[in-house]
């Protein structure tokens, strides 16, 4: 079975180590004897790059990065994205300016909205202080073992869910979307955004394998096999044992 | 006035020989906050008395080497040098360091001050210290968590740079897109230097290169050469930016692992004991500053043969025949160039790599997954995770392919397992971030195989 990760804009997003959430997911369908196939997906027309894309992955980018590929997001890819999603069932992982970019505006300091692709129910406000640390999320999404999710923020943007988008967690550690209301990431359909990196998969192999699995079940894909996951569990439980110190 | 500073450097120095006396460390920074409490204007003051003036060396990699090799020359060309050393590279370090030179009468004697400074710390040491020259080595992305991102440590070294005053010279890489784009803006034209030798050139970016697009219309630069990191030759593909000529190149550059490098700035063959083509860019930095300020290449190039590194920065400890190089190693660009150092040009075999997440390494271990640990795969025979952060180092050689050992947290233990797989005249290599950095070379003093850092 063949495995696709299309990557969104990677020369540009890719700020906080999102190599890392690519590098788990290929290399954990790979060790499952899975062909894998990395497409980056760079700025300029979408042809037919996002067809058979099973999982994509829209990271974060400095501002500066973030500017230049604001209009190309909805000029070139918006269309192809929503096709791919919610007409052929494909996976979306976004992360930090990723996320932001799905929801519906982005609104700065001084009142200016900058819209988003609206495809998950968010928006997000500028806010003062930034948010820096180590975060630990229960998630809510079912049967995941452990059900902690580790990772690090630095975002200082407050995002808050609408009625259509669930979260991906409760914050047990850290502030999480908006450090207002513990949730954590967002869910929605076939999208998953979150503020974690860390990076986020490598440390929660877990999370890794629900994505992979989702997004196989289009493809008739059944249960994954088991891995030794001892060394990525190992750094996710230093993460929960520190936490639980401080 | 003049009561004030006498004062401040008294108690100044007076902090800096009880830190030293107390074992806290070398009393790098402490003197200069107790100083700077007393009288504000210390440092500018202090700076004010030298006689020749002063240099200011920033950049995200290559300051502390660039600074050693400035002082260096300066040095060895019979002016006193007043220089922070060890790494204290912020208002408090420059600070300390004149303060550490100045006599009980408050009066600075020297020639040069030579301060490697943080990237923002930059502005505040232009204001204070007035340069004669301003270096500015390269802009990566670094420690995200404390710095913020790139552009606006890019926005504060700009606004820091217009503040020159006339007489000075800002020294630039024009090499890397980011610092082009600042010395573009600047009203007098800058000293550019730049490396210009397609044999030690790769054609493609690596993962984490930054400013990658230009800064007039966005479209992705065009690289004819990648060096270092983005540092290269480059141009817009609409011809709206393009990497600035160099008045001096390296070319004919030749490595030697971590022994030894050697390249020709203007027909002047340089060979000198430092390796890496990271260090080429040092070289040519501090060669372009010397040239500056006056010095004549063929003593420059004499003065080179003998220089020696830093504190971890390619330091060698020798233990029982064995050979330690300590290579600090503390974000994407520099440590990719550090690995590929080791393997490609030193061969490489035996490895720390140590990661600390304290607020000198950045809390946020991110970047270790836009590190090129690939290039360890199949080449390395032993790698032992250590610092802090060991756990994540294992997950990150993990999913590189690299077959690594059990993660070590404690320093002693990691020499332990090092120096037990390494045999006689064979050569390992230490890759760490700062304070692991610090943590393994405690042990390495403690054991008695190093000297203290301030010391060397």
């Amino acid at each position: 079975m063949k495995f696709t990760v299309g990557w969104l804009y990677p020369d540009l997003m890719n700020i906080y180590g999102d190599r890392g959430n690519i590098l788990t997911l290929l290399k954990r369908a790979e060790w499952r004897g899975l062909e894998t196939q990395l497409r980056e997906i760079g700025r300029g027309p979408a042809n037919d790059q996002m067809e058979d894309v099973d999982l994509f992955f829209f990271g974060g980018g400095q501002d500066r990065e973030q500017a230049l590929i604001y209009d190309d997001l909805k000029q070139n890819k918006q269309e192809s994205l929503q096709r791919a999603v919610e007409k052929d069932g494909a996976q979306v992982l976004a992360v930090c300016g990723g996320y932001q970019l799905l929801g519906h505006y982005y609104q700065t300091a001084d009142g200016r909205r900058f819209d988003g692709i609206g495809m998950i129910d968010v928006t997000t406000q500028a806010g003062k202080k930034r948010f820096i640390g180590d975060v630990v999320v229960r998630t809510d999404i079912e049967g995941l073992t452990p059900m902690s999710l580790v990772g690090f923020e630095n975002h200082s943007g407050r995002t808050f869910l609408g009625p259509q988008a669930k979260p991906l967690g409760r914050v047990l550690v850290g502030n999480g979307n908006n450090g207002a209301d513990k949730t954590e990431g967002a869910i929605q359909g076939n999208i998953t955004g979150t503020y974690l990196h860390g990076s986020l998969l490598p440390k929660n192999p877990q999370l890794a394998d629900y994505l992979i699995g989702k997004a196989l079940t289009r493809r008739g894909g059944g249960a994954l096999s088991p891995l030794d996951d001892s060394a990525e569990l190992a750094a996710h439980g230093w993460i929960l044992q520190r936490a639980q110190r401080r | 006035m003049g009561l004030r500073k006498t004062a401040a450097v008294l108690a100044g120095k007076t902090t800096g020989t009880l830190s030293r006396l107390t074992g806290r460390g070398g009393g790098t920074t402490l003197p200069g906050d107790v100083a700077r409490a007393i009288d504000p204007k210390i440092l500018t003051r202090l700076t004010h008395d030298l006689a020749r003036g002063s240099i200011v060396i920033t950049g995200t990699n290559g300051k502390t080497t660039t600074a050693r090799l400035v002082s260096w020359l300066l040095e060895g060309a019979g002016y006193k040098v007043v220089a922070n050393r060890a790494g204290a590279n912020l208002i408090f370090g420059a600070t300390a360091a004149a303060l550490n030179k100045a006599g009980p009468d408050g009066k600075l004697r020297a020639d040069w001050g030579v301060f490697e400074i943080d990237e923002a710390s930059l502005p505040k040491a232009v204001e204070e210290i007035q340069p004669k020259a301003t270096v500015v080595l390269n802009l990566f992305r670094d420690q995200l968590d404390r710095y913020g991102e790139l552009e606006s440590i890019a926005k504060k070294l700009e606004r820091a740079l217009a503040t020159l005053p006339e007489t000075a010279r800002a020294v630039l890489n024009a090499d890397d897109p980011r610092v082009a784009e600042i010395g573009l803006s600047l009203p007098d034209r800058p000293l550019w230097y730049g490396l210009d030798d397609p044999s030690v050139a790769s054609k493609t970016l690596p993962h984490a290169a930054d400013a990658r697009t230009c800064p007039k219309c966005g479209a992705s630069l065009i690289f004819d050469a990648v060096y270092v990191g983005h540092d290269g030759v480059y141009r817009c593909p609409n011809k709206d930016f393009e990497r600035p000529q160099p008045e001096l190149t390296a070319t004919d550059i030749e490595l030697d692992g971590f022994d030894s490098l050697a390249l020709t700035i203007k027909g002047t063959r340089i060979e000198m004991p430092l390796g890496g083509l990271y260090n080429c860019y040092n070289v040519l930095a501090a060669y372009a500053t010397a040239c500056s300020l006056g010095l004549e290449p063929t003593y420059i190039a004499e003065r080179l043969r003998t220089f020696k590194a830093a504190f971890g920065r390619q330091e060698r400890v020798e233990f029982r025949g064995r050979h330690l190089i300590l290579v600090l190693s503390k974000n994407p660009a520099g440590f990719n160039e550090t690995v590929r150092s080791a393997v490609d040009q030193a061969h490489g075999k035996n490895f720390i790599v140590g990661l600390n997440d304290r607020k000198a390494d950045g809390t946020d271990v991110s970047w270790i997954w836009d590190v090129d640990f690939e290039q360890l795969k199949d080449r390395a025979e032993l790698v032992i995770p250590a610092g802090v952060r060991a756990y994540d180092l294992a997950v990150r050689l993990k999913y590189a392919g690299v077959k690594a050992e059990a993660p070590q947290t404690d320093p002693a233990k990691a020499l332990d397992l090092l120096i037990k797989h390494t045999t006689e005249g064979d050569v390992a290599f230490l890759l760490c971030t700062y304070t692991a950095m610090l943590d393994l070379r405690a042990e390495l003093v403690r054991r008695g195989w190093a000297s203290p850092y301030w010391e060397t």
